[in-house]
């Protein structure tokens, strides 16, 4: 066979595969329209059978074994149940057992079905919330793919519970941080309960590394369990890892409690300006009053960062405004302008433009309004 | 001698093409892996979670604005009402000639202030800095004129929060684009210091108060060729590079770039026709230099809409200013092309952009030229060489139609007519409009157009585009 000839089967190749593309193509988008419509037809359809299964209890409208195969009738199932609470969600579970719907799914999740398949299933089994489903779905917490144990975990944390937070905790460290960050998002629908489990964690492996501990740091602030507290301001005086660091300094702002503030001023001293930064903020967030001293002296930092967010937190600390009128003269311009904006920021701007046109204007709203007549100027 | 120089030639051309348009194949299958694997993951995704979350970082939206009196009030009001917890607008007017600032003036009630202003990075002079006290959270950055990258700049540095989220003012933003992209960097905020978006023309499609209502392909033919190379590009090469961990490049029109790593690289390059192509290489460089472990990474689902030039005219100017951007880049980054120390950044996509981008025009009109003389000598033998043309046209169509079997993940175009507007584009471009851009890149090479740091859009507006196909 010559190169010509070759070349020519290397064309019809080539054409055909594109025809068999175009076919494709046109051929997938009718299927998708119809098959999108019919999917959402029927979901309609089902979910006022199921309304009227759970108005009336005597309810003779069938739903057949053939439909509770159907995809469209578990989307549906997950509507209705999303929308309902009490003796209405009690029923709907009796429907869900009727019909082996659990069962079904727990089947699906476990075949060796396309990756789609097994997902779809594992977030109905998520969604549902069928107490029957958690052995598997804890077995599931280790599943090979990714977004199976995010849902397996997500399903255990909306029937909270609480017997798999040991083991998505001791999975911390293993997971990759995208699943990580979802499995935090469990916990935090765990609420309390997973509070300890997430304090051993960060205590016996802040040494060793730092992402899965900063996740876990991350996930006790989102709670706000206040038992988190001294805790956290142990683990403070302990850890080396910078970025630990400054995520516990972070979450101790986030849980906003007053034991905290002693541990957060002996932090202004830091060497690293990183550390400062976000402890004034932390500050402003735990509101202690015996904060406005240090953080006006903050406003004289040798960094810009921290005197810009040490303006921002006293502007959130009552009686830290005085702080900021003060520091309207100071000679470090970004100082003044910082205070300038921390208290434009919490309208005192409007507020002084409205007491100065009344006649009742302070020496403080004076030097204000005069600091943004410069900017005007 | 010259026989076979010409049939030589002309061979290695039409070779090249050939190899071309495999690598672009190959490039979109990896793509479909990817997307198959992404589309699976958002729809289960965690943006609901990630919206009430306290701990979602906020961030900023920079915007740099020149001359866009028309519509940019609409724009950003568009802008605010996407769904993120936390985020704040800055606007850069960059020395706008046309009441730019007197309409955001107008439109936000704002107020000039004396807020501090850090130059982290260097820009042109900063003239006043205005704040918007109402439900949006607006700072206006007014400054001298420096060009598209200098108004970025200067939008970072009065950037309050760690993430930007550079953007123009003539897109319009999906309203869960920003939660989408912002996904990727929750999942590994330490390391993910870019995220690109999904790009997508917005000419034809109904536009009604700054909101897209429904996708369309446009009638057109300039646009309606610009729909199908921006599928291609964003569905069916940016995902396989991205797959790979070598993204070369973000798009400007919307990127969302950690701030302190903008920072650490000093910022978009002042006067850089491809500023975005030029950061994206940089951070690269800068990490892998120093050792860094990060992630630049593409979300498809995040997805913003933007306006692309309706006629040649237009068309032509933005070619030349691209393909300017990329000689510059290629010539500043060749010490990374074929070098393995910059792993598959530096021996695939690299490479790629430097052998089937920047080399491309080059090579076609050396086929233009080459093969009709050849033809005409009797150099080449037609039996041979139109299997090989077939074979290269053929390839190309194939990416095509892979891109746009691709789309339909995410199903924008549902009505038949849209299909076969595309399908037919999908030949049509071969013959005419693909030989014009391969012309104006050429321009773009030996200089012969002046050309402008800031874009070559006509504004119309986003409330008037609804009615602009009519």
């Amino acid at each position: 066979m010559d190169g010509a000839t070759l070349a020519w089967i290397a064309v019809l190749i080539i054409f055909s595969v594109d025809a068999v593309l175009v076919f494709g193509l046109t051929t997938l988008k009718a299927i998708h329209r119809r098959r999108r419509r019919n999917h959402d037809r029927r979901r309609v359809g089902y979910v006022s059978v199921l309304s009227r299964h759970l108005a009336y209890e005597n309810c003779t409208d069938l739903i057949t074994a053939q439909d509770a195969e159907d995809p469209a009738f578990v989307d549906a199932l997950i509507d209705v149940r999303n929308a309902v609470s009490g003796p209405e969600s009690e029923m709907l579970h009796r429907i869900v057992d009727r019909y082996n719907v659990t069962a079904r799914l727990i089947r699906r999740l476990s075949s060796w079905n396309s990756v789609g398949r097994r997902l779809r299933a594992a977030v109905a089994l998520a969604e549902l919330g069928d107490e029957t489903s958690t052995s598997i779905l804890m077995k599931h917490l280790t599943d090979h793919e990714p977004e199976v144990r995010v849902q397996a975990a997500r399903g255990l944390g909306r029937m909270r519970w609480t017997a798999a937070i040991d083991t998505i905790v001791e999975r911390f460290g293993e997971e990759t941080p995208p699943v990580r960050a979802r499995f935090a998002d469990t916990l935090v629908g765990f609420g309390r309960d997973a509070t300890w489990p997430l304090i051993a964690y960060i205590t016996v492996n802040h040494r060793f590394e730092s992402e899965g501990p900063i996740a876990a740091i991350r996930t006790l602030a989102t709670i706000g369990d206040d038992q988190a507290v001294a805790p956290l301001i142990d683990l403070l005086g302990e850890a080396e890892d910078i970025e630990v660091r400054l995520t516990l300094v972070e979450a101790l702002g986030h849980l906003a409690n007053a034991e905290a503030a002693p541990m957060l001023r002996s932090l202004l001293a830091a060497e690293d300006w990183r550390v400062r930064a976000k402890v004034v903020t932390a500050l402003g967030e735990v509101g202690d009053p015996q904060s406005i001293e240090p953080l006006a002296d903050a406003l004289t930092d040798r960094d810009w960062w921290v005197r810009r967010n040490s303006a921002a937190a006293l502007a959130r600390l009552p009686g830290g405004l005085t702080a900021l009128y003060d520091a309207l003269d100071s000679n470090d311009p970004y100082a003044a302008d910082a205070a300038a904006e921390a208290l434009a920021d919490v309208g005192e701007l409007a507020a002084a433009r409205d007491r100065s046109t009344a006649g009742t204007a302070t020496p403080g709203d004076h030097a204000l309004l005069a600091h943004m007549a410069e900017a005007v100027a | 001698m010259l026989h076979d120089l010409l049939a030589w030639t002309g061979y290695a051309t039409i070779i090249y093409f050939i190899a071309m348009q495999s690598y672009l194949v190959l490039l979109a299958v990896l793509s479909g892996a990817a997307l198959r694997r992404n589309h699976h993951l958002g729809r289960f995704g965690r943006i609901t979670e990630m919206l009430s979350s306290r701990t979602t970082p906020p961030v900023s939206i920079v915007i740099p604005a020149y001359n866009e009196a028309v519509g940019i009030v609409d724009s950003v009001r568009s802008m605010s009402l996407i769904r993120y917890p936390r985020f704040e607008i800055v606007i850069t007017n960059d020395g706008s000639t046309d009441g730019t600032l007197q309409e955001l003036i107008d439109g936000f009630g704002l107020e000039l202030v004396r807020i501090p202003y850090r130059p982290d990075i260097e820009t042109a002079p900063v003239k006043a800095i205005y704040r918007g006290r109402g439900a949006v959270d607006i700072t206006v950055i007014d400054k001298e004129n420096g060009g598209r990258a200098d108004a970025l700049n200067s939008g970072i540095n009065a950037a309050r929060f760690p993430y930007a989220l550079c953007t123009d003012a003539d897109v319009i933003l999906d309203g869960s684009c920003l939660l989408r992209s912002m996904q990727r960097v929750v999942e590994d905020r330490e390391r993910t210091i870019a995220v690109g978006g999904n790009i997508r023309p917005l000419n034809g499609s109904r536009v009604e108060l700054g909101h897209l209502i429904e996708a369309s392909v446009p009638r057109r033919l300039v646009p309606r060729m610009q729909v199908l190379e921006y599928v291609r590009t964003f569905l069916a090469s940016r995902p396989g590079w991205a797959a790979m961990g070598a993204l070369p490049l973000v798009s400007g029109a919307f990127g969302v770039w950690k701030r302190s790593a903008v920072l650490a690289v000093g910022g978009f390059t002042r006067g850089h026709m491809g500023e975005d192509m030029d950061l994206t290489m940089r951070l690269h460089r800068h990490h892998i230099d120093n050792g860094i472990d990060y992630r630049i990474v593409y979300e498809p689902s995040a997805v913003i809409w933007t306006e692309v030039p309706d006629s040649l005219k237009v068309l032509r100017r933005q070619r030349i200013r691209w393909h300017r951007g990329l000689m510059t880049a290629v010539r500043d980054f060749l010490p990374m092309t074929f070098n393995p120390k910059y792993g598959r950044v530096g021996m695939i996509t690299w490479p790629g952009m430097f052998l089937f981008e920047y080399l491309a025009p080059i090579i076609e009109i050396i086929g233009w030229v080459v093969i009709p003389t050849a033809l005409l000598l009797g150099a080449l033998n037609t039996a041979t060489l139109i299997p090989m043309l077939l074979i290269a046209m053929g390839m190309g169509l194939l990416n095509s139609l892979t891109a746009l079997v691709l789309d339909e993940v995410y199903g924008y175009f549902n009505s038949p007519a849209d299909t076969s507007r595309l399908l037919a584009m999908s030949l049509m471009e071969n013959f005419g409009l693909r030989q014009l851009t391969v012309f104006w890149r050429i321009r773009a090479l030996v200089g012969g157009t002046k050309v402008h740091v800031w874009g070559d859009m006509e504004r119309r507006g986003l409330v008037n585009l609804g009615a602009q196909e009519t």
